[in-house]
């Protein structure tokens, strides 16, 4: 069995099928993206993963275990780290603050920290080691959506979800990004499985791609394969090209 | 010198707030030192709902359930009304917070389960409960009924046999200074420490922290039932100087009263709270003299300014600038 495996899972919104039955097996240490159109079901696919809601049919297994109907907390102590569409950060808190606050769900509250030295890592992996005392509420849009990345290293996931991670980003930024989720990738211990509508980032990432249209797989493969498909040119690309020229 | 700079900075506010409060029975009469027992008890009744309110994002309306059970708790104790063996006050004190904890988590466990009640809602409910609570109070006779319990007896710091009884307000107040200290220095200490950076994280996103493996639920209660026995321990200690438990102890008029000293004080700092508490009391002694009922108009109008203009508080507003100017941060 896959690390990450959803088999014909199918989400029912009312009479819509926002997941219609969704297949897709994901091997440790691998980094895939998950692109398609809006309302296509890939944010869906990600609330049923990390237990926002549980599929109606089918079976998600995550390490072995069937996680379809736990609950969010109980995935997320898995090894299960997701990083939402709009940062996900707690303003008040300050950087370093904001990423302590994962580190102290396995630990006693009063214990004093011991992890401060990964921390510091993760700081200067996500470029941020100048703004650690700074309150997150001051980040720019590209800085919050780091520090959440860096929340989730902080939390020390097996598999991480990333929802639109450059969302708002400038083209310099969203490179730094790209590098940064290969840099995480690097080590083999940790799997992602990104949701993407920039396509110059996903080229960048360099990655197999699944596309998802209507709730169902459209097709799967690498990156160039993908491009040069008819179909998916049709569904995606060519309406991307066009509303871009 | 760094010991200055990590421990010690920060906490003067705290210190310095305390250390003025206990030299003022040097200066003024027996009269004033009765008051100021009272003002120590209701600002520690302050800290208990800035604790849960400003820092956990928990508006409990109905603060003084926890306070009234306490002070029952107490009074019933150390009437020697259970048994005469537990007469004793320490063993009240303990009983108090014990119930109130309690009772909290009992209440808590229904208000936060699942998806949990938020904001408004929640403290409509606690008010509510606080409400049937009093009407329960007022009616069961064996607790006194409408009239409450009267001879409650002071605060007994002795023990096996010797008594050392607080019937003087001067070691009275000695003994509620150090208590209400002791709590406000460890509460200061409790928030600057990981939980408080949780408290904080879970006040502005708690649906966040279920997608870090954290139980929303067990933080929820953990700060809900820190406050509550607080709250009851300051009902305990409230009945040992005022000699009286009633059915207002633990009702809907000293919910909203604790409610607004904490508003005007200034929520989210504890030692704001605190001072809000005390401030509006000695408010309400000078201006009902003078102005009679009608000083609960200005107590109103002062509310709104404070929600409207300064919604971080009278007290807390230019606490922080100070702060920030001596770049300490005070809490």
């Amino acid at each position: 069995m896959s690390f990450l495996e959803l088999r014909s899972i199918t989400k029912r919104f009312g009479g819509l099928k926002a997941v219609d039955d969704f297949s897709l097996s994901l091997e440790k240490g691998s980094l895939t993206a998950l692109i398609g159109p809006n309302g296509c079901g890939k944010s869906t696919t990600f609330n049923l993963i990390s237990g926002t809601f549980t599929p109606d049919d089918g079976s998600i297994h995550f390490d072995g275990i069937d996680i379809s109907l736990l609950p969010a907390q109980q995935i997320a102590r898995l090894g299960v780290g997701r990083k939402f569409q709009v940062p996900a950060i707690f303003p008040e808190l300050t950087v370093f603050q904001n990423l302590k606050v994962p580190t102290l769900q396995s630990k006693s509250y009063f214990s004093r920290s011991g992890s401060n030295h990964m921390l510091l890592e993760i700081l200067s992996q996500i470029r941020l080691n100048k703004k650690s005392d700074t309150p997150a509420s001051q980040l720019s849009h590209g800085e919050k959506q780091w520090l959440e990345i860096g929340m989730i290293l902080a939390q020390a996931p097996k598999l991480i979800l990333l929802d639109e991670p450059t969302a708002g980003m400038t083209a310099t930024e969203t490179a730094a990004t790209a590098e940064l989720i290969k840099d995480i990738n690097k080590s083999g211990d940790v799997t992602i499985l990104v949701i993407e509508h920039d396509i110059g980032f996903i080229e960048q990432l360099q990655c197999p791609l699944t596309v998802m249209a209507r709730g169902q797989v459209l097709k799967s493969g690498s990156f160039d394969t993908i491009r040069n498909d008819k179909e998916v040119q049709e569904l995606y690309f060519g309406k991307e090209a066009s509303a871009h020229a | 010198m760094e010991f200055w700079e990590a421990k010690l900075k920060n906490k003067l506010p705290v210190i310095i707030t305390f250390g003025s409060l206990a030299l003022i029975p040097l200066f003024v009469g027996d009269y004033w030192i009765s008051q100021l027992n009272y003002y120590l008890v209701y600002g520690l009744f302050a800290l208990s709902l800035s604790l849960v309110w400003g820092y956990g994002g928990i508006l409990c309306l109905g603060q003084a359930i926890f306070f009234g059970i306490g002070a029952y708790v107490m009074a019933v104790t150390t009437k020697g009304m259970i048994s005469p063996i537990l007469m004793n006050s320490y063993i009240g004190l303990a009983l108090a917070i014990l119930c109130s904890a309690a009772f909290a988590a009992l209440l808590g466990s229904f208000l936060f389960a699942g998806k949990g009640i938020n904001g408004a809602y929640l403290a409509i409910v606690t008010l509510a409960i606080a409400i049937v609570l009093e009407r329960l109070m007022s009616n069961w006779y064996l607790l006194g009924g409408y009239n409450g319990l009267l001879d409650v007896p002071p605060l007994n710091l002795g023990a096996f046999g010797y008594d050392i009884e607080l019937w003087d307000s001067l070691p009275a107040f000695y003994t509620l200074w150090v208590i209400v200290f002791s709590v406000a220095i460890g509460l200061t200490y409790l928030v600057r420490s990981d939980y408080g950076i949780l408290l904080t994280s879970i006040k502005t996103n708690p649906d966040r922290l279920a997608y870090f493996g954290f139980s929303i639920l067990k933080l929820k209660l953990s700060v809900f039932c820190l406050s509550a026995a607080i709250a009851g321990l300051a009902g305990a200690l409230f009945v040992t100087i005022d000699g009286f438990a009633s059915p207002t102890l633990i009702g809907f008029t000293l919910s909203t009263e604790v409610l607004i000293w904490v508003a005007i004080g200034g929520k989210e700092v504890l030692l704001a709270a605190f001072l809000g508490a005390i401030a509006t009391r000695i408010a309400e002694s000078w201006l009902s003299e003078i102005f009679g009922d009608y000083w609960i108009l200005i107590l109103g109008i002062t509310f709104m300014v404070s929600v409207v203009l300064l919604p971080k508080g009278l007290i807390a507003t230019p606490l922080s600038h100070i702060g920030k100017r001596l770049s300490i941060k005070i809490d």
